[in-house]
C-alpha cells in the first residue's frame, strides 16, 4: 500500500451539552446503531463538518465500524465532509419551484455571492471566500405551495424574488 | 422434503432450500450475483428472478397461475405445504426459471448492471471466470442501448493484497457482507448514493484511509467477487484462468486443513483458492495460506543432493549421496541414531520413515519436527490455528504407530539429538528459524542428514542435504487437528533432482537391505489403513475429494 493511514491528531469528543443530549437520545433506540443520524447531526453541529476524528468517535460511541459511519455520511447530502459557510443556502430546484422561476433566484444568488453552486463532493466550489455562505441546489423542500423556496440553515424562505433575496442577504450579512 | 415442480422437472428438495440452490442441485442455472451460500441474502442484484405459481385470487378454487410479480430465487424458499394447500393436488411449489417473463426480466436486469460496466474484458483478470461475462453471454442482450456517459469511478487500493477496479463493480455487496459477517472486521462499505455507489474502505474526504482491508481473511473478497472488481495483487496479470491446470488439494499453512484448489502451470504454482468443505473451512481460507505458496516456486529450491567436503557443500548425485549415508548408518549402533519426521510431510512420508526406522535401522528413537507455534486468529466464522503444520496429528500417530505411540517432541527430542551420532532429519518446512537449544543439539551431532526443500539454518548444519518436495509436488494425505484425513495432489514436478520424500527414504532403506517396495502414495495409504489404528478407512479411494473423519 502506498497510502499511509490517517493519524488523528486532535480526537473529537462531544462537549458537555451535546454529551447530555447524546445520552438522552441513545436511550430512545433499540440498538445503538439506530441513533446514527441524530448523533451525526449533533456532532456536525458542534464541529461544522464531519472530520475523520468525528467518524471515529461516532463509530466508537455507537459500537459500529468506521465504515458504517462513512457510509451514512456519504449517503446523506446533509452531512458535510469539508468546511461550509456559516449560512448554508439550499435552493430547491424540483418541478414546482422550477416552474416558479427558481432559476432566477439561483442565478441571482450566484451573482450576489460571487460563487458557483456546490456539488456534493466539492463544497468549496459553492462557498464564498469569506466563509460566510455556501450555496447548493437541493431536491424538494416540501413547500411547493409557496414556491420558489430556499432553506437557510433550517429556516424556510418562501415565494422568493430577487428583491426578497437581496433583503434576506442583507439581513444575514449584518 | 418438499415436492417441487421446477420447470419440467419434478424434484424433491429439503424444506427451507432456496430456489437457486434447489435448481443448482438439479443442474439448472439460476444466475445470481449478490447471493452467496456462505453469506446473508440481501436480494439486491435482482438477477435470480423466478416465477412462482399459486392459486389465482378471484378465480375458481383449484385454478393455478403465475404469481403477479416475479420473486427472487435466493430468498424464496420451498417447504412442504399442508395437504389442502397442495398445488395440482401434489406439488408443494411450482417454479419456472425459464419462462419468457423470467428471461425478459433477466435480460433487462443485466442491461442495467452493464450500464456503467466497461468493456475491458481483454485486460481484466476475471475474464474467463467472470459471472458477468458468462451470464451476459447466456442470459443477456447482445447489445447495450445505453448511449449516455458512463460513470468512471477510480481504481482503488484497498489493502496489502486487494485492488478495487470500481468501474467493473456491480455493487452486489458480497465483499461488504463478508467483512461484516465472516471476518467481522467491517472495513468495507458503500460510499455515495444511487448510481454513484462505490465500494470503499473508510477514508478522509481527501482520500487518505482510516483503516485498510488487511485482515487475514481479506483475500476471500477477491474470490467471492462475481466480477473483476476486486483483484488480488498477487495474481494480477499473472495468467489467464483458462491456461492453468487445477488440482484439488489441502492447504499446508496450518492444522485447520482448508480444502483448496491449486492452480498451476508447467512452470509453477500460480495461486491457491479455497474449495468448499462444510465441516472444515466452508468457502474460505486465510491469506497466510493463500499467499504462502511462493516458496514452492523459489529459485533457491534445493535441486541436487549436497554433501560436505572439507566443510563446503558440494553438489553431488543421488547414488553418491545415498552411498555416503548408508556407509555412515551401517557404522553406528541403532541406539545412536535418531530419525525425525516432519509435521509438514504427508502421512505416507512419515509411514515410510517410521518403517525405515523400525525395520531397517532398528531404532525406536523417532522424533517429530514442525513449525514453531504461531498465533491463533479467531474470526466470527473462521479460525486460523496456532499450529502452523498441516499434519501434526497424522505425523504423530503414524510415527508412533509401531512404537507404542512414543514420539519424541520438544525438549526430549533435542536431548536425544544431543547424544546421537547420526540424525536423519526430514524437515521440508519453509522458513523455520532454529531456537538456540535446537541449534546446539543439531550442532553436536556427528553426522546430520537433512532432507529439506530450501537452504536454511538447518541445512547449514547438515553433513548431507537431500532435496525433498513441497505439498504441491507430491500425492499423499494430511490429517488435520479435528481428525479429517484429506488428500493432497501432485501438481508440478519437483525442481531439478529433488524427489518425493518417501521415495528418498525408501531408496535409503533398499540400500541398507530393507524390503520396502512402494510404487505410489496410494499404496502406502493402503499399508497405513491396514497397520495404523483408526486409519482403517483412510485409503486414497475412500478419502477422495471430501476427506474422511477419523473415529474419535
Amino acid at each position: 500500500m502506498s497510502d499511509e493511514l490517517i493519524q488523528i491528531e486532535t480526537p473529537f469528543a462531544f462537549n458537555e451539552e451535546n454529551q447530555r443530549e447524546f445520552d438522552e437520545l441513545i436511550g430512545r433506540y433499540p440498538i445503538k446503531e439506530a441513533a446514527m443520524l441524530p448523533t451525526l447531526h449533533l456532532a456536525q453541529n458542534q464541529t461544522g463538518y464531519i472530520t475523520p476524528a468525528v467518524m471515529k468517535y461516532v463509530a466508537e460511541q455507537l459500537e459500529v465500524s468506521v465504515m458504517k459511519v462513512k457510509d451514512v455520511v456519504t449517503f446523506y447530502p446533509m452531512f458535510f465532509e469539508e468546511p461550509v459557510g456559516d449560512y448554508v443556502i439550499r435552493v430547491c430546484h424540483t418541478l414546482p419551484c422550477a416552474l416558479r422561476d427558481c432559476k432566477v433566484v439561483l442565478e441571482h444568488l450566484k451573482e450576489k455571492l460571487g460563487t458557483d453552486i456546490a456539488s456534493e463532493t466539492n463544497l468549496a466550489k459553492g462557498t464564498t471566500a469569506d466563509g460566510k455562505f455556501t450555496l447548493m441546489k437541493v431536491e424538494c423542500l416540501a413547500s411547493c405551495d409557496v414556491a420558489p423556496v430556499i432553506m437557510v440553515n433550517g429556516d424556510l424562505h418562501k415565494n422568493l424574488t430577487p428583491e426578497k433575496v437581496d433583503e434576506l442577504l442583507a439581513k444575514l450579512a449584518s | 422434503m418438499a415436492f417441487v415442480k421446477l420447470n419440467d422437472l419434478e424434484i424433491e428438495v429439503e424444506d427451507g432450500t432456496n430456489i437457486v440452490e434447489a435448481a443448482r442441485q438439479h443442474g439448472i442455472e439460476v444466475p445470481h450475483y449478490c447471493y452467496h451460500p456462505g453469506l446473508t441474502r440481501p436480494a439486491n442484484c435482482r438477477m435470480c428472478l423466478i416465477e412462482t405459481y399459486g392459486p389465482i385470487p378471484g378465480a375458481p378454487p383449484g385454478t393455478i397461475g403465475p404469481a403477479r410479480q416475479l420473486a427472487t430465487g435466493c430468498t424464496t424458499t420451498v417447504r412442504t405445504a399442508p395437504p389442502d394447500r397442495k398445488l395440482d393436488d401434489k406439488y408443494d411449489a411450482i417454479v419456472q426459471t425459464d419462462s419468457p417473463r423470467v428471461k425478459k426480466a433477466r435480460e433487462d436486469v443485466l442491461e442495467f448492471l452493464l450500464v456503467h460496466h466497461p468493456l475491458d474484458c481483454p485486460v481484466c483478470d476475471q475474464a474467463g471466470e467472470c459471472d458477468l461475462q458468462d451470464y451476459s453471454y447466456r442470459h443477456g442482450h447482445d447489445k447495450s442501448r445505453y448511449i449516455e456517459v458512463k460513470n468512471v469511478p477510480p481504481k482503488k487500493d484497498l489493502g496489502p493484497d486487494v485492488l478495487l477496479y470500481s468501474t467493473r463493480c456491480v455493487v452486489c455487496t458480497r465483499c461488504i457482507r463478508f467483512a461484516e459477517e465472516v471476518s467481522g472486521t467491517g472495513e468495507l462499505g458503500l460510499v455515495h448514493r444511487g448510481s454513484h455507489d462505490e465500494i470503499d474502505i473508510p477514508r478522509s474526504h481527501e482520500g487518505v484511509p482510516l483503516q485498510v482491508l488487511d485482515n487475514k481473511l481479506a483475500g476471500n473478497v477477491v474470490d467471492i467477487c462475481p466480477v473483476g472488481a476486486l483483484i488480488s495483487k498477487d495474481f494480477l496479470f499473472k495468467s489467464r484462468p483458462w491456461f492453468m491446470e487445477k488440482a484439488n488439494s489441502v492447504c499446508s499453512g496450518c492444522s485447520v486443513g482448508c480444502n483448496i484448489t491449486v492452480e498451476y502451470k508447467v512452470d509453477g504454482v500460480y495461486r491457491l483458492k479455497p474449495r468448499f468443505h462444510e465441516d472444515i473451512n466452508q468457502h474460505w481460507m486465510c491469506d497466510d495460506g493463500r499467499l504462502g505458496y511462493h516458496y514452492v516456486n523459489s529459485d533457491d529450491r534445493l535441486q541436487l543432493p549436497l554433501k560436505r567436503v572439507d566443510d563446503e557443500f558440494t553438489p553431488t548425485h543421488w547414488a553418491d549421496a545415498l552411498a555416503v549415508i548408508t556407509e555412515k548408518l551401517s557404522e553406528v549402533e541403532a541406539e545412536d541414531i535418531v530419525v525425525i519426521g516432519s509435521a509438514q510431510g504427508t502421512n505416507e512420508d512419515n509411514y515410510v520413515l517410521q518403517q525405515f526406522a523400525h525395520d531397517v535401522l532398528k531404532t525406536t528413537q523417532l522424533g517429530l519436527f514442525g513449525q514453531l507455534l504461531g498465533e491463533e486468529h479467531k474470526f466470527p466464522q473462521f479460525t486460523i490455528e496456532a499450529d502452523k503444520n498441516p499434519n501434526t496429528a497424522g505425523a504423530r500417530t503414524i510415527l508412533g504407530s509401531a512404537n507404542g505411540n512414543v514420539v519424541l517432541e520438544g525438549d526430549t527430542l533435542w536431548e536425544k539429538v544431543s547424544g546421537a551420532k547420526v540424525v536423519y532429519l526430514v524437515s521440508g518446512l519453509p522458513e523455520r528459524p532454529l531456537e538456540d537449544a535446537e541449534k546446539a543439539a543439531l550442532e553436536s551431532v556427528d553426522f546430520l542428514i537433512v532432507q529439506d526443500i530450501l537452504p536454511s539454518e538447518i541445512t547449514q548444519l547438515a553433513d548431507v542435504v537431500l532435496p525433498g518436495t513441497t505439498f504441491a509436488e507430491k500425492d499423499g494425505t494430511f490429517t488435520n487437528s479435528t481428525g479429517w484425513v484429506q488428500r493432497i495432489r501432485k501438481t508440478i514436478d519437483p525442481p531439478g533432482e529433488a524427489r518425493v520424500d518417501w521415495e528418498i527414504t525408501q531408496q535409503l532403506a533398499k540400500q541398507l537391505g530393507g524390503e520396502m517396495n512402494y510404487h505410489f502414495a496410494g499404496e502406502i495409504a493402503l499399508a497405513i489403513s491396514e497397520n495404523v489404528a483408526g486409519y482403517g478407512d483412510a485409503t486414497h479411494q475412500k478419502i477422495g475429494d471430501a476427506g474422511i473423519k477419523l473415529a474419535e
